[in-house]
């Protein structure tokens, strides 16, 4: 019996001699980060159109978006996010991405929120609010839209469309 | 401040207690890696208790289900002061992606509105998000609870010129 514990003795402590410490320090060293782990996203703001898709498929609603008077704000919240980077996926500006940031611990909520403030470009006729102003450019820039009609509400684009066709088909007005 | 010099009792070795509130167990695996010895959370003294009444620090997690409701209430009663919180994960932060279900509560911010309505104080909550947080993450808003290391996030508010 005694020979046996000792046996095992002595193959536990060649396993771990073998091995030796696995003890990561972690405060004060480096993390365990590996290449594909997915952190807290970050919005480029210099790219963001303003578009909402990264809105639209956040499953926690994470990322939120709220229409005020003269601003249209993208609201992150990361102490929702299951960073899962769909956002990053589906952006089509490419101005999310996935960051390798987890220490993330705070002991206020307000610290966790990312705001994101685009200017709401107004209708010429009407002044109604018609979208961001960033994403109006970047329409202009990849499409070859007339500039009469990208300042314009769907309504009062209609109207002006309407009453060009039917001069052009000879009516008086 | 009194909570400063009181938590330099508790800086020695901090006993903490899991309080699961409808998890998904995947943060509460997470919390068990964090004491493994690959890790190494007992390098600052931390100890699993089985008692609330014995715990310093609670490990939360989960959205608070509507049946674990009292339970909780009573748990956190129970906790001797200075009570510190540490929630952990997507969905004791703010309700993760049970944001907005009819069985849940929607995580620790709205649990806290209903202990300050029952009496319950609480000192000092440290938010750890992730889903599921990692034992890093863990460890770090654990010793941020502590005053060990400082707080890495802020509000961050960037304006599109246009």
């Amino acid at each position: 019996m005694q020979v046996d514990k000792i046996a095992k003795l002595t193959k536990i402590v060649t396993i771990g001699l073998k091995t030796g410490r696995v003890t990561i320090k972690y405060p004060f060293g480096a993390p365990l980060v590996t290449e594909s782990f997915r952190g807290a996203i970050s919005i480029d703001n210099t790219k963001c159109w303003g578009c909402g898709a990264c809105v639209l498929i956040c499953p926690p609603n994470a990322l939120s978006m709220k229409f005020e008077k003269d601003n249209i704000i993208i609201e992150y919240f990361k102490g929702r996010c299951i960073f899962c980077g769909m956002c990053a996926d589906v952006c089509p500006a490419n101005a999310i991405s996935v960051t390798k940031e987890f220490e993330l611990a705070s002991t206020d909520l307000e610290d966790l929120k990312e705001y994101v403030i685009h200017r709401t470009s107004k209708c010429s006729i009407c002044g109604k609010p018609i979208g961001p102003t960033s994403e109006l450019r970047s329409v202009i820039k990849s499409q070859p839209v007339s500039e009469e009609y990208i300042n314009l509400c769907s309504d009062c684009r209609k109207k002006l469309f309407a009453k060009a066709i039917s001069i052009r088909f000879g009516a008086s007005t | 401040m009194k909570l400063d010099e009181k938590l330099k009792n508790i800086r020695r070795s901090p006993w903490v207690f899991h309080l699961n509130s409808g998890s998904c167990n995947a943060c509460d695996i997470e919390i068990l890696d964090a004491l493994t010895p690959y890790f190494d959370a007992e390098r600052f003294g931390v100890k699993l208790v089985a008692s609330p009444r014995h715990a310093d620090v609670i490990l939360f997690t989960g959205p608070v289900t509507r049946e674990v409701l009292p339970k909780v209430i009573r748990t956190l009663n129970a906790v001797p002061r200075p009570r510190i919180v540490v929630a952990i994960g997507s969905c004791a932060v703010g309700g993760g992606i049970w944001w907005n279900t009819y069985s849940t509560i929607g995580g620790f911010p709205k649990l806290k509105e209903i202990l300050k309505e029952q009496g319950v104080e609480i000192d000092r909550v440290v938010y750890v998000p992730g889903c599921p947080a990692r034992p890093e993450a863990i460890i770090y808003g654990l010793l941020l609870a502590l005053g060990y290391v400082k707080q890495k996030v802020s509000k961050v508010t960037k304006v599109v010129e246009s």
